[in-house]
């Protein structure tokens, strides 16, 4: 398993069950290198988006170490843990986009969140729309939206406050092939000035085409011959 | 935060929709409670310090229409001596017979305006002021009258005066629990409302959390709302139970014929009463703060 000093996550023999049900990970043990693009695989209900939920800091683990960016998340006192959730950029699975606000208004979240000033938020987020193709719906309601449209809205969301770790859940689950591949290119964009990406997906031609490290996770244990020793290990 | 769109869709809440009738019925509710305790307050104040430093002689009847004229000379005599008796006693500021006109005023609310006519045997009254540092030994005065007025009583108030503060404490007790007690009902009913919200909104108040959101964040998002909701709900109330309270003062003397005080609020009482409103808007927004915070607490 890599032990490195800027490893900016790192899971140590990792248990997690939800309230007093059975445990649905076991024993995970990985360290993600900073600056890493990982896929993370595997079929359905094998506990995909139970690891990517301990990854965003939404659920504690009933047993074992996480450590997110070199601090080990048992002792960061809650106060704290908002900040290292604004360290991490999440694309859910349904996008989680906020229904009553508008496309600007939901990007402009992390950013408001962090404190930053009205007058630069409007034109940040209105550039970064552009970048992801939405101009002309920067007042629009997710509801009137195209499932395309609301995912370049939860991406947009994901990367405006520059996340030193990007997490996507099956971000390309409900769009075509074309807005998938150019979704791809903009986490690799993200992954070449520094961001650490995991992305969470069963789509095998994108795993095929990207040829990133790949971990399988499968009855809730990290395994699979996707797993490149050094980098990834369960 | 004021002047955008809340990131939490509160507006739309059922469970907020009736907080301003629900703040605005216990504001209302709250401000006669007040108003009243401190009606009942300043009653028994005035009631103290109108009756303290005061004995009442009460010289039993002795006239009716058979009396003789001697009798009568007799009794007048027996008034007029105890008066002088009661005006060189030391501690004594001033004596005065109070007359059968004055007495008839005291009784007419209940037996009408023809007290006079009415030959009843009406008992004679002396009223004596009493120096504020003056000790003076009751028991001996009583005899001292009882030997120049036969069946002279000397009642200096302190039974009737015990029992109308003791009665004007407990009512203004009641008022100000019953006041306590209805903000209380408003914050309980914040708490549930706030709860409420919280699990109907728990997406997107988990999304805000994920994102980074500090429980602060979240909290000042359901406390702008309601400080919005409670402040129309409290000014509402407030203005209903402050008309109410004008209204008792200004018409309350006259619709009670006399038999009550005049009630009446002081400057500085009603800027108390005008606190109420802001207290009880606190109240709520801290409450409303306070339940979020809690309830956020038990997620990661």
């Amino acid at each position: 398993m890599a032990n490195g000093v800027g490893d900016i996550v790192r899971f140590e023999n990792v248990g997690m069950r939800y309230r007093l049900g059975a445990e649905v990970l076991h024993d995970v043990s990985f360290s993600l290198p900073a600056g890493s693009f990982h896929f993370l695989t595997g079929p359905s209900g094998a506990g995909k988006s139970s690891l990517m939920r301990l990854m965003y800091l939404a659920h504690r683990p009933s047993r074992g170490m996480i450590s997110m960016f070199g601090r080990d998340v048992s002792t960061v006192p809650r106060t704290e843990l908002a900040a290292l959730r604004r360290r991490i950029g999440v694309v859910f699975q349904e996008f989680r986009l906020i229904d009553h606000l508008s496309a600007l208004d939901n990007v402009a979240l992390p950013l408001r969140i962090a404190g930053a000033k009205e007058d630069q938020i409007r034109d940040h987020v209105a550039e970064l729309l552009r970048w992801v193709g939405l101009d002309g719906q920067i007042d629009a309601k997710p509801t009137t939206l195209s499932g395309g449209e609301q995912q370049r809205v939860a991406i947009a969301r994901a990367v405006i406050a520059r996340p030193q770790l990007m997490l996507a859940d099956e971000p390309t689950g409900n769009v075509d092939g074309d807005i998938a591949i150019r979704l791809m290119y903009l986490l690799e964009e993200l992954n070449k000035i520094g961001t650490t990406v995991v992305v969470a997906t069963h789509n095998e031609a994108l795993i095929e085409r990207f040829r990133h490290p790949c971990f399988h996770i499968e009855g809730g244990t990290l395994t699979g011959p996707g797993v490149k020793p050094g980098e990834v290990e369960s | 935060m004021i002047g955008r769109v809340s990131d939490v869709p509160l507006s739309d809440d059922p469970a907020s929709r009736y907080l301003p009738w629900t703040v605005g019925l216990l504001v209302f509710l709250a401000t006669l409670a007040f108003a009243a305790g401190m009606f009942l307050s300043s009653a028994g104040d005035t009631w103290r310090q109108s009756l303290s430093g005061t004995l009442t002689i009460q010289i039993p009847a002795a006239l009716s229409a058979n009396t003789s004229a001697a009798a009568a000379e007799e009794h007048r005599a027996q008034v007029s001596a105890a008066a002088e008796l009661l005006r060189a006693t030391p501690g004594i500021v001033s004596a005065r017979r109070i007359p059968d006109a004055e007495i008839a005023a005291m009784l007419e609310p209940w037996l009408g305006k023809q007290v006079l006519g009415l030959d009843l045997p009406m008992p004679e009254l002396i009223d004596a002021i009493v120096a504020s540092d003056a000790g003076i030994d009751l028991s001996a005065l009583s005899t001292r009258l009882a030997e120049v007025a036969p069946g002279a009583l000397v009642d200096d108030h302190a039974v009737w005066l015990r029992r109308l503060t003791d009665f004007a404490g407990v009512a203004e007790t009641v008022s100000f629990a019953v006041m306590i007690v209805i903000l209380i009902s408003a914050v309980a009913t914040v708490i549930v409302t706030t709860r409420t919200g919280l699990a109907i909104h728990s997406d997107v108040v988990e999304v805000l959390h994920l994102i980074g959101a500090q429980d602060s964040y979240v909290a000042r998002q359901f406390q702008v709302h309601t400080l919005r909701l409670a402040t129309i709900g409290a000014v509402a109330g407030f203005a209903f139970g402050a008309g109410v309270v004008f209204l008792a003062q200004t018409y309350g003397g006259r619709l009670s014929g006399g038999l009550l005080l005049d009630l009446a609020l002081g400057p500085l009482q009603w800027a108390l009463l005008f606190v109420l409103p802001v207290v009880a808007i606190l109240l709520v927004v801290v409450t409303v703060g306070i339940t979020v915070m809690r309830v956020l607490g038990k997620m990661m």
